[in-house]
């Protein structure tokens, strides 16, 4: 995998069936047909949107799911690239005079869509709102942040407690959505039904559980853009039914789709399927604060076990690739030296078990999710870990169920069988999922080293220099077992021919800014 | 039965409903309250945090005592107001005044087809028992009651909408907006769902149509010299309409809970989709005013149902 960062792109569906499964997937690179042709203004996007939105207004919102919906009607003010994830310039551009302040430059002439200037006071109203309101779920995320000044018209000057280089990848997030203050001012939180942004489109209307429909914002700052005059969003949960509409010509694009569509998605005439790695993964969180999983060798016992392809093969048709680590390999601080820390050695895992004190075995209790792709992945997963004697008792049920029982206060089962779905910046996820108290730690505790760690990744602007300080990151979690990766979800796209211009990002969140209709 | 006598059966029907309603609210909120999980989480969002979510249950008021929390759901749904999505903030009034119209759209599409298929398919069993027509159509109204409608539903769109493409596969549109519409998105789902009903209506009708003509009465109508059709007509099919009320009153609470599913497969945004979507992020105030709606309708439709009763059977009061 010389060049991991080439999987994305459109593959003919004669083309991803002969390759689905096998490693030669990374060597296909992507086809940039859809950059070459020239694309067209106008029309309706019909898609299908897999959850309703937790709210339209991006500080109080809180679902993963949220995002495609709410990049179509805010921008942010930093943006990144679809295949690295390395942040770039939005609305503003940004720089370090020094490392404990941060400067935002914002391009000139951008208006909300209600006429408000999208200035130096706008951006200081968000960037406050964000961080003091107390519906904000976003308080976290700007914790760094000491103050918020107006330094010029079109600048604003953050200063920070502690040196923090993820605030740009942060605020390319819901923290650096902006929000037409005039908007907030007049409604308060009622803007969570009558979102005003300065994005591409403007809202027009939301109906809970069935749609959402925006329509083109005609003074966008961007010239040329957007090409599509709206979208309408059905919003549709069962992901079979979303595919069936783009199958039925009801709907142009269905998004999220689970590996077990994908033969359902070939055998349709007339639609394109798109596949791209995304940061969606697939992994087993454990509770190492108490026994039996504070002994580190069950943890590695447990990692030794795991055959990642097979999994991979089993449970998603090939379309993902194999987790050693939470960053997948076409991500910029991905360190290849991680990767080879867990081959598939049962005999290895079963050596760890016996030195632990666990010769003949050991049983764990484990949590999961009651959904059809779910209950596949816990039925391999059992074969899997049970063939170096880790047997594992299932207990199954709803997403909030479960995973409240695992990760609040009741600290049930050892380890949960779940997903992380990725931050636009690795520390994020490290500091949600690692670090001392954080709610995905479920044991609550951190090793100090691995605290100093976190902190320093945010300390240096040089992306090389963040990408060593991850590598020890992930060095330290995996050698220490503190979770173990399995595999990471590829994203699956139904398309109808006539939908142009889609590329998928790392993320695995669809943007819609490139697409239009042929 | 005299007029007031009746009016005044009515008012103590319903007064009864109010203890209903209250109840089954109050179990629905318990249960919601006693499974793990908690709307906070799902409100905290992805940067959940121990002290967020302590500080979000605080905002939303659900630290306040269990009962405390009915009771000002309850004190409000009284006054008229059924509150708030916790999660997306929508009135549930408007959700649910929203929901219920595709609902019971397919609903009663789904109850005419039980029972216009479902009436003649019975009376054909039942005119001849043990014939030919009588074991076809039993064999079918089996199969009606066994196989899933959720998966009949599938099956449906993969061939009338996907390959013949005469019907949509997925959505609804209001009917107030364009009722032939309405109606082409309806006829997938409400087939699907009627499929068990009019296995049951046709079954239930021979039943009691069979009992009915191998009845003392009805040899006594033979000798007396009426002719067979209209003894099945005129004596028949009177004696039986108390038995089909009961089965149609509970086929449509049925039909009503069975919407659930139905509703997620064919992407229906009607109280099923409501009802779930609320329950799997403990939204309970939209799960609460579903319940509410849902238990008016049946008790209003019980109400209903006895009032019927007593028109056709006057010995019942």
């Amino acid at each position: 995998m010389t060049n991991p960062n080439r999987m994305v792109g459109m593959l003919s569906r004669r083309e991803i069936l002969a390759l689905a499964g096998s490693a030669a997937l990374a060597s296909m690179t992507g086809l940039p047909a859809f950059a070459q042709e020239a694309a067209k203004k106008g029309g309706i996007l019909k898609v299908a949107a897999p959850a309703n939105p937790s709210s339209l207004d991006p500080a109080t919102g809180g679902a993963g799911s949220d995002h495609s919906i709410l990049w179509t009607m805010y921008d942010t003010l930093v943006e990144w690239d679809y295949t690295t994830l390395k942040p770039k310039p939005g609305l503003a551009k940004w720089s370090y005079p020094d490392p404990k302040t941060m400067v935002l430059d914002i391009t000139k002439g951008i208006k909300f869509h209600d006429g408000t200037d999208l200035d130096a006071e706008a951006v200081k109203f968000n960037l406050e709102r964000n961080r003091q309101d107390p519906r904000s779920n976003v308080k976290a995320d700007l914790t760094s942040v000491a103050s918020v000044e107006v330094t010029g018209p079109l600048q604003v000057t953050l200063k920070l407690k502690n040196p923090d280089t993820a605030l740009p990848a942060i605020l390319s997030d819901r923290a650096g959505m902006m929000v037409s203050p005039t908007n907030i001012k007049a409604l308060g939180n009622d803007t969570n039904r009558k979102p005003v942004g300065a994005g591409p489109w403007k809202f027009v209307s939301w109906a809970d559980n069935a749609s959402i429909v925006v329509t083109r914002n005609e003074t966008y700052w961007r010239p040329g853009r957007p090409y599509l005059d709206g979208i309408e969003f059905s919003i549709i949960p069962e992901l079979a039914t979303a595919l069936r509409s783009v199958i039925a010509g009801e709907n142009e694009m269905a998004f999220s789709l689970p590996a077990r569509l994908k033969p359902v998605i070939d055998r349709a005439k007339n639609l394109q399927v798109i596949t791209a790695p995304t940061l969606y993964c697939i992994q087993l969180y454990f509770n190492y604060a108490r026994a039996p999983l504070n002994n580190v060798k069950v943890r590695q016992a447990i990692n030794f076990a795991l055959d990642r392809q097979a999994f991979v093969k089993a449970t998603m048709s090939g379309l993902g690739e194999p987790a050693t680590m939470t960053l997948p390999s076409s991500h910029w601080a991905y360190d290849k030296s991680v990767s080879t820390l867990y081959p598939h050695d049962p005999a290895k895992a079963k050596k760890l078990l016996a030195e632990a004190g666990f010769k003949d075995g050991i049983e764990l209790t484990i949590g999961s999710y009651n959904d059809q792709d779910s209950v596949r992945r816990s039925e391999v997963l059992q074969a899997q870990l049970g063939a170096a004697g880790i047997r594992l008792k299932f207990t199954r049920g709803t997403i909030a169920e479960i995973s409240a029982q695992f990760f609040a206060t009741e600290k049930k089962f050892d380890v949960l069988l779940s997903a992380w779905t990725g931050r636009p910046d690795p520390s994020m996820t490290y500091a949600l999922g690692f670090d001392k108290g954080a709610y995905y730690n479920a044991g609550r505790e951190a090793d100090p080293e691995l605290v100093k760690l976190i902190q320093q990744s945010r300390e240096s602007e040089d992306l090389a220099e963040r990408a060593k300080v991850f590598a020890k990151i992930q060095r330290f979690i995996m050698e220490n077992g503190l979770s173990a990766p399995i595999a990471f979800q590829y994203e699956l796209d139904a398309l109808s021919k006539k939908a142009q211009g889609y590329k998928p990002n790392l993320l695995g969140k669809p943007k819609f800014e490139n697409m239009h209709l042929g | 039965m005299s007029l007031s006598r009746k009016r005044s059966i009515i008012v103590r029907r319903l007064l009864q409903a109010i203890p209903v309603i209250v109840l089954s609210t109050f179990i629905v909120f318990g249960l919601l309250k006693l499974v793990p999980g908690d709307v906070a989480v799902t409100l905290a969002g992805d940067n959940a945090s121990d002290a967020r979510i302590a500080e979000i249950q605080h905002i939303y008021g659900l630290d306040r005592p269990f009962l405390v929390q009915y009771g000002s759901w309850l004190w409000k749904a009284v006054h008229g107001d059924l509150s708030s999505s916790l999660v997306s903030s929508e009135s549930v009034l408007s959700s649910i005044e929203r929901c219920l119209p595709h609902t019971m759209l397919i609903v009663v599409l789904a109850m005419l087809l039980a029972l216009v298929i479902g009436i003649p398919l019975g009376i054909a069993a039942a005119s001849k028992p043990g014939s030919w027509t009588d074991g076809f159509v039993m064999t079918v109204a089996s199969l009606g009651v066994a196989i899933p409608n959720f998966w009949l539903g599938m099956l449906m769109v993969a061939f009338f909408s996907l390959d013949l493409n005469w019907l949509p596969a997925t959505g609804a549109t209001p009917i107030s907006e364009d009722f032939w519409d309405a109606i082409r998105h309806a006829i997938l789902p409400a087939c699907a769902l009627a499929s068990g009903g009019i296995a049951e209506v046709a079954r239930q009708l021979r039943s009691s149509l069979v009992e009915i003509l191998s009845s003392q009465q009805v040899r006594t109508l033979h000798a007396k010299g009426l002719p067979p059709s209209s003894i099945l007509w005129r004596h028949g099919l009177k004696n039986v309409s108390v038995n089909l009320l009961t089965v149609i009153s509970l086929l449509f609470n049925r039909m009503l809970a069975a919407t659930v599913v139905v509703e997620a497969v064919f992407a229906i945004p009607g109280m099923g989709n409501l009802i779930v979507n609320g329950a799997i992020h403990r939204d309970f105030p939209v799960v609460q005013g579903v319940v509410f709606a849902m238990v008016l309708i049946v008790v209003t439709l019980n109400l209903l149902t006895d009032v019927l009763y007593s028109i056709l059977d006057p010995r019942i009061s």
